[in-house]
């Protein structure tokens, strides 16, 4: 087996936050939170319409993009499996800071109706710093467009910072991530 | 139906049920699964391999292989059951006959354990990466129990002693 350690235990050197333009920065990225096309469960159904034209978040500010580096939001809808959780692992990091986790449904909170499944897990927050959590099996379009509501009010106020608690408390979080992630097994990246 | 007395005639045919008119299941056994197969396939016109499934029959100590086929131009389909032995679960893989049954041999070894002789792809990581279990979908695994001890418990524990309780009723009634 190929001991060798992937997964980044050093911090990221430089953020680019904070400043005299906090407060116009923060603000300018409330209006303009660009989304990971990607999604992880049966939640990925309902982002569909609330991006295209029924429900429009785009008059938000919001969009998909397709790469993580140039995304500021992940969304986690609804279960994580063991499998998927190690590439949301990769792709939130690799993501440019600040960037924020949005997690949909009841799965991620307390694992939803999967509570006893062999696979999936049962609370996303001991992985990942959760920002907003929208419940519901799965939340409706308005209830996804109202959570992202309250995350823009949240960056607006510069309480979003659960990036920042992800690079503090970094060796809490790759404990709990190595507890059910045997062998990393991935190609290295940076931050 | 005619096609079951031609197949008694070939082979050693266990037990065989007509559900509906276009749907029928036959028992084999292990040695005349593959010689059936082949014949269903190039003479009766079942070309096509729907799914295999397998079923874990804990109290007889088995294992139920269903091969499920479907011939497109009658419209019918049949599925071929056989029975193997659970603490030596060993078959021969039929990727011979259709090259897609390898995926579902690798899905079978992960879930059940089943071991098909000639598989090229079996053992490979189909979902459960770093898997460190008995497989899961074996019946005396404890689903429950392993996702506490590796996930956490979450839901209150009053809840979960309920539900637990009444999946136990529920084996124990299955079983009479």
């Amino acid at each position: 087996m190929d001991k060798k350690n992937y997964f980044l235990d050093e911090k990221p050197e430089k953020l680019t936050y904070g400043g005299v333009f906090r407060k116009i920065d923060d603000w300018a990225r409330a209006r303009s939170l660009w989304v990971v096309a990607y999604g992880t469960g049966c939640g990925s159904i309902e982002l569909r319409p609330t991006f295209t034209s029924r429900f429009d978040a785009e008059r938000l500010g919001m969009r998909m993009v397709g790469t993580p580096r140039q995304a500021d939001v992940l969304i986690i809808s609804g279960y994580l499996t063991v499998k998927t959780l190690k590439r949301v692992i990769r792709v939130y990091e690799q993501m440019q800071s600040p960037k924020y986790v949005v997690a949909l449904g009841a799965c991620p909170i307390n694992g939803g109706m999967y509570y006893d499944s062999y696979n999936a897990i049962n609370q996303l927050d001991l992985y990942l710093p959760v920002d907003v959590w929208i419940t519901g099996c799965m939340p409706r379009p308005e209830a996804i467009l109202a959570g992202f509501k309250r995350l823009q009010e949240l960056i607006d106020s510069g309480r979003a910072d659960g990036w920042k608690k992800y690079i503090e408390n970094l060796d809490w979080y790759r404990e709990n991530q190595r507890k059910i992630i045997k062998n990393w097994k991935m190609p290295n990246y940076n931050w | 139906m005619e096609i079951l007395e031609r197949l008694r005639e070939r082979f050693e045919v266990l037990e065989e049920k007509v559900q509906r008119d276009d749907l029928i299941f036959v028992g084999t056994t292990g040695k005349n699964l593959i010689p059936m197969l082949v014949y269903l396939k190039e003479y009766e016109g079942f070309k096509t391999l729907v799914m295999i499934s397998c079923v874990d029959w804990i109290e007889e100590g088995k294992f139920q292989l269903s091969y499920n086929l479907w011939a497109p131009k009658q419209k019918k389909n049949i599925i071929v059951k056989v029975f193997i032995d659970r603490k030596q679960p060993n078959f021969t893989t039929i990727y011979r006959i259709w090259p897609q049954a390898e995926v579902y041999e690798r899905e079978i070894h992960e879930m059940f354990g089943v071991n098909f002789e000639g598989n090229p792809t079996q053992g490979e990581e189909l979902i459960l990466e770093d898997w460190d279990d008995i497989p899961p979908m074996r019946r005396d695994f404890d689903t429950l129990k392993y996702s506490m001890e590796k996930f956490g418990e979450r839901a209150p524990k009053s809840r979960i002693n309920i539900r637990r309780e009444i999946s136990e009723q529920y084996d124990e009634w299955r079983r009479k």
